[in-house]
């Protein structure tokens, strides 16, 4: 019962932390920027002001390096939040994410193959067909391995944590042994390239990228609306999903279509960022709500401040240097890993009924 | 009227159901009765419509099963079955809220939370409103899953049209209060016109509450009676593989089934 229990509140807020936190993001760093410097430079982007010669450097900075990664880090913690948030209703277990069950592996695998390889063809990622060709692969690889993972836990309507587990370590494991075979016998820029973006990273963030992931995002949220309730009625278990209207094989096969693709074009441009899409829902559900209607946009919501918290963070740490992304993200991630499956064991419901 | 006509299904080499035919009693308690292995978990999804028969029909008001939709069918008819465990917390009004989801699109209207709360009421748990499910007792959570199939096929609707309530074995987690609780909330919605069909497993209390009994043996019908005085100790010693012996209660002179290991 949405209104009466007031999410519109709890939508303001995120909102209003998403958008110190944009700003945050936006103004500190190697440069600095003060509110009034970056209205100049976006009234100057958009021709309504004359570009003055003086800001050029700044203007640049700001403009193509700043605003690009501001939005692809915002854009990546929504994508991981909402992915977290739909994989742990339908695997019905919460300490399900992207890089727990391949989703984020199996993208960075499909990616690195023609990162690697399409050199030697026209898949070469400077070719138009390449561009493509990278979150192509990445959604492929990312379904595949997603859907395995999902096959391997779940029989008869039910989801096997120990299996779910195996089955996502056994995943993993392959993914970023294939990833790692790339980077081997791939040629140096190259191969330190997939080091750093195998441990998630912002600073390769362009229009063209920030594009593409914003809209792939759109689409998959747009088409996430109806499913709250959908994802409700499947905690009650498959069979009482069905008896309430819903078909749950294609309710699954659809959410984690949705999933892999948003996922897999993320992956694609900034790496594997593990975590976020189980911190992300956990508190959610912890100060708030576990009502999926609430948790999607919540978690797109809360998703992109704590990203860019975490990106800010990431600039300073080690400054002038930067730390990559999925190293914070771990730190932090890993832990509340640890919690949530200490807190279900003791609960003795490990097991979850489906 | 819900009907079965020469229903098969199989699963792989098994043979489950065998040709039954059947009509449940409209607006009376239907009971179904079998030993484990009978085929009748497989019978009531056939006749729910969550599993498609091998061969055969399954009929509702004249229109096969296949020929309604999903969202229309689940507001014609609701499952209860034996125990959700929910693996999220949520309060209890949500989980009664989701027996009115094939009812609205997007966001439950006044008369969606009207019925909710009748519901509720009908199964006096309005003081739980607010818990989370995941802290009541068995029994609790059974009434409260019990107030979402109500709510899903509420008389009072908008919509016409005859409502059925099917229930799984949905006592056998229950201490005989609750048991009891619930089989005389299931008789109560006859009034109101509903229909009910019912595993029931403990051949007393189906006895009792039934008006229809239609018992399973080896995925065929082995009788189908609306009289119980008509169900006799051979064919339960022979179906059960037991003893059995009617005995009559002293006081109230009502009759009852002694079983014994055959």
């Amino acid at each position: 019962m949405p209104e009466r229990r007031g999410y519109g509140r709890i939508y303001l807020l995120l909102t209003v932390l998403l958008a110190a936190s944009v700003l945050a993001s936006a103004a500190l760093g190697a440069f600095r920027f003060t509110p009034a410097e970056m209205f100049r430079y976006l009234l100057q982007a958009i021709g309504i002001s004359e570009p003055a010669a003086t800001d050029a450097l700044a203007r640049n900075v700001f403009l193509h390096l700043r605003l690009p990664r501001v939005i692809v880090a915002g854009l990546t913690g929504a994508v991981l939040g909402v992915s977290g948030t739909l994989m742990q209703g339908v695997f019905r277990n919460p300490i399900v994410e992207p890089g727990l069950a391949g989703t984020s592996a199996g993208a960075a695998f499909g990616a690195a193959l023609v990162f690697v390889l399409g050199e030697r063809t026209t898949l070469a990622f400077t070719q138009p067909l390449g561009t493509l060709a990278v979150p192509l692969f990445a959604f492929i690889g990312s379904f595949l391995a997603t859907m395995l993972v999902y096959r391997a836990s779940a029989s008869f309507g039910k989801v096997n944590v120990f299996t779910l587990l195996l089955a996502g370590i056994a995943v993993n494991a392959v993914c970023t042994a294939g990833t790692g075979f790339l980077s081997y016998i791939a040629r140096d820029p190259q191969a330190r390239n997939i080091t750093f973006w195998n441990l998630g990273t912002f600073t390769t963030a362009n229009w063209r990228g920030t594009i593409v992931i914003a809209v792939v995002f759109a689409i998959s949220f747009a088409a996430l609306s109806r499913h709250g309730k959908s994802l409700n009625a499947l905690m009650l278990g498959e069979d009482e999903a069905a008896s309430l209207g819903i078909d749950p094989s294609a309710l699954i096969l659809r959410l984690i279509i949705i999933n892999t693709a948003m996922v897999a074009v993320d992956t694609a441009m900034v790496g594997v960022i593990a975590f976020i899409g189980l911190v992300v829902p956990h508190i959610l559900r912890m100060l708030w709500s576990s009502d999926y209607t609430f948790l999607i946009p919540a978690s797109a919501l809360a998703g992109a401040f704590l990203m860019e918290v975490i990106d800010v963070i990431a600039r300073f740490v080690i400054s002038p240097a930067e730390l990559p992304i999925g190293i914070i993200t771990a730190v932090i991630g890993a832990p509340v890993f640890l919690w949530i499956l200490l807190r279900q064991q003791r609960a003795g419901s490990v097991v979850v009924d489906g | 009227m819900v009907e079965l006509r020469d229903v098969h299904y199989r699963a792989g080499a098994a043979h489950i159901v065998r040709g039954v035919s059947l009509a449940f009693r409209a607006r009376k308690f239907n009971v179904i009765l079998g030993p484990n292995g009978a085929g009748k978990s497989t019978l009531l999804k056939l006749a729910t419509g969550l599993l498609e028969a091998s061969e055969g029909a399954v009929i509702y008001d004249d229109e096969p099963v296949k020929a309604i939709g999903v969202g229309p069918l689940a507001r014609r008819r609701a499952v209860l079955s034996q125990h959700v465990e929910l693996a999220f917390p949520l309060p209890v009004e949500d989980v009664v809220m989701m027996g009115r989801y094939p009812h609205f699109a997007r966001v439950p209207s006044q008369h969606d939370r009207d019925i909710i709360a009748q519901a509720l009421e009908v199964v006096e748990m309005t003081a739980f409103r607010v818990r989370s499910y995941s802290t009541l007792s068995g029994g609790e959570q059974q009434k409260v899953q019990l107030a979402r199939v109500l709510a899903q096929i509420w008389m009072d609707d908008q919509q016409t049209g005859e409502k059925y309530l099917f229930l799984d074995e949905p006592t056998s987690n229950l201490d005989i209060y609750y048991e009891l609780h619930l089989l005389e909330a299931a008789r109560a919605l006859l009034a109101r016109g509903c229909t009910v069909i019912a595993i029931l497993h403990d051949i007393n209390q189906a006895l009792r509450y039934g008006d229809a009994f239609f018992v399973l043996e080896k995925g065929r019908l082995a009788q189908e009676t609306d009289d119980e005085s008509a169900i006799s100790a051979e064919l339960l010693e022979r179906v059960f593989r037991v003893r059995a012996r009617r005995a009559t209660d002293a006081r109230s002179g009502e009759t009852f089934w002694r079983f014994d290991p055959g």
